[in-house]
């Protein structure tokens, strides 16, 4: 145990004597991980200060391409000078800006009335789904409600609800949206009480409320949405150390205005939209998320997803709009988990089951009965991270054969090969430790890495046909 | 002298040339791989598969040299 909490070493050894055979190791201890020059995935920064990098038909140039006077220039009043405060009265008088005011919102409403195009009330439930941000149970409750405006609630087919509404949380930066609708057995996975302590307690009120000791869920609020937040495989590969734990608490951030938005789009449109009150509050989120098709469980006793393998932060939302639900999946990852082990083997608190099948039996009240898994010890896990490591540590997240990027055909090939031929799990992980996935990386070099937004790259879970 | 000219012309079989042609699909697949392997920033997968790649070519030079006067 004590040679393992040598993060660096632990690692790196752990999957050097997993790799392949003499020849294979031989190639891969001479490549070294600091020489790639890369493409949209993120490449090392060619400037020393780190500028992007434009086109070369893009020249600096010494002055602007916009003449200034700095003799004539002035510093600014925007409180007056602009039109868009009290500025506009100062330039066309109040009585203008109230008659332009009336005019816009007559417009909006006959606007939405006509179902004008780009103009219709879910166009305008999507422009007002930015007013606030937040967890929170009910929702912001900033954005206008149809009724406010004086219009009918949104009505569709259930297909068309989750059509809008997916289309609406892949805006607002969702990886992949799923949807179920709660029965009674279903329901058992909404927490009976919240982390604030608040007792969660369905209803037949009409509308969703919240006291200082509850939260009421109206039985109409019966439909799941689940959605995942992407991480960042390249800096999660640096774990455990503070740096990639907060690619973590960036998705968290991102899910938290992602449930915001949604909250006030589907108010927008004329519905209840109830969400976490706090971080992994309300329900069990890999447990919905399989249910949605989002992904499958696995040794980590987590989601992982076909699209981003366990990269991912998951939530949900409750909503009483009617959706269309969709079916869980099987894309072979709980199978290759039985033959994998990659991540119990590099965990260093040992914490994550060896058993090639998944059991009943829990580890403890952390985790709950009911389904068969590979139940972690959640108690080793967290005295890791605040002994040894210092931070949150993933590094089971980071090993795992599904944390891949897309750039590389091969992924593919072989995520479709496992799933249909179970027979190849074996051979394909002695293939990823023989390539040299997994291993750790350099924190420092990540700071000269010429990352897209987030570290993530969200075209991997659009895909054609 | 004789004013004639004999060109021989022979004539591959249809496995032979499916054999160059996967062996072709081979080296836009193994090349593929290494430049996606880069672009993922995984130096050793990119290595082992530009290494595979010089194997794949070298094998295809030795058949075709095996073969090409048969
Ligand atoms: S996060 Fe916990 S379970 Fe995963 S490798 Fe680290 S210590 Fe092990
Ligand atoms: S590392 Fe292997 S065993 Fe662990 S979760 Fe990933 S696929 Fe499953």
């Amino acid at each position: 145990m004590a040679d393992k909490r040598n993060l660096k070493l632990g690692r790196r050894d752990f999957l050097r004597v997993a790799g392949l055979g003499a020849g294979a190791a031989a190639v891969a201890t001479i490549a070294k991980p600091t020489t790639v020059k890369a493409g949209s995935q993120g490449a090392k920064f060619t400037d020393p200060a780190g500028r992007v990098n434009r086109p070369w038909w893009v020249r600096t140039v010494d002055q602007p391409t916009t003449e200034i006077d700095w003799n004539v220039m002035q510093r600014y009043n925007e409180r007056m000078g602009t039109v868009r405060g009290p500025g506009m009265a100062g330039y066309v008088g109040q009585e203008e800006v109230d008659r332009l005011e009336a005019a816009a919102a007559k417009n909006e409403l006959q606007r939405m009335i006509d179902n004008v195009d780009g103009y219709t009330l879910k166009d305008q439930a999507l422009a007002e789904a930015h007013v606030a941000l937040g967890w929170s149970f009910l929702g912001p409750q900033k954005a206008p409600t149809p009724e406010e405006r004086g219009m009918p609630k949104w009505t569709g087919t259930p297909e068309e609800a989750s059509k809008i509404i997916r289309a609406a949380m892949r805006h607002f930066g969702a990886a992949t949206v799923g949807f179920i609708e709660l029965d009674e057995n279903t329901r058992k996975l909404i927490y009976a009480v919240d982390p604030d302590g608040k007792d969660m307690i369905f209803t037949d009120d009409a509308v969703a409320t919240e006291t200082d000791d509850a939260r009421y869920i109206p039985n109409s609020c019966k439909y799941v949405i689940s959605y995942t937040v992407q991480m960042s495989q390249e800096t999660m590969r640096r774990c455990p150390t503070p740096l990639a734990q907060q690619t973590t608490q960036l998705a968290y951030k991102r899910g938290q205005d992602i449930q915001a938005s949604t909250q006030e789009f589907v108010r927008g449109l004329g519905y209840q939209c109830l969400g976490e009150s706090s971080t992994n509050a309300l329900a069990i989120s890999p447990a919905l998320a399989v249910l949605a098709g989002l992904g499958e469980m696995s040794r980590l006793n987590r989601l992982i997803t076909p699209e981003f393998g366990p990269m991912v932060r998951v939530f949900h939302l409750l909503i009483d709009l009617p959706v269309a639900v969709d079916k869980p999946i099987d894309a072979g990852i709980m199978e290759f988990c039985k033959r994998c082990k990659k991540c119990a083997e590099a965990c260093p608190s040992e914490s994550l089951s060896f058993e090639t099948e998944p059991t009943w039996e829990t580890q403890g009240g952390w985790n709950n009965p009911g389904h068969k898994a590979y139940f972690e010890n959640a108690v080793t896990c967290r005295a890791y991270w605040r002994e040894v490591a210092g931070t949150n540590c993933g590094i089971c997240f980071a090993v795992c054969p599904f944390a891949k990027k897309d750039k590389a055909w091969v992924h593919e090939w072989v995520k479709a090969s496992g799933s249909m031929v179970p027979a190849l799990d074996s051979f394909f992980r002695t293939m990823d430790d023989a390539f040299g996935y997994g291993v750790q990386a350099s924190a420092e070099e990540w700071w000269g890495l010429d990352l897209p937004e987030f570290g993530i790259d969200t075209t991997m879970s659009v895909r054609e046909g | 002298m004789s004013d004639k000219m004999t060109i021989a012309i022979r004539k591959r079989s249809w496995i032979e040339w499916s054999g160059w042609a996967i062996w072709f699909v081979g080296i836009l697949l193994i090349v593929q791989n290494a430049i996606g392997s880069a672009q993922e920033l995984e130096p050793r997968a990119a290595l082992i598969l530009w290494v595979s790649l010089a194997v794949w070519l070298l094998a295809g030079l030795v058949v075709w040299f095996v073969r090409k006067d048969r």
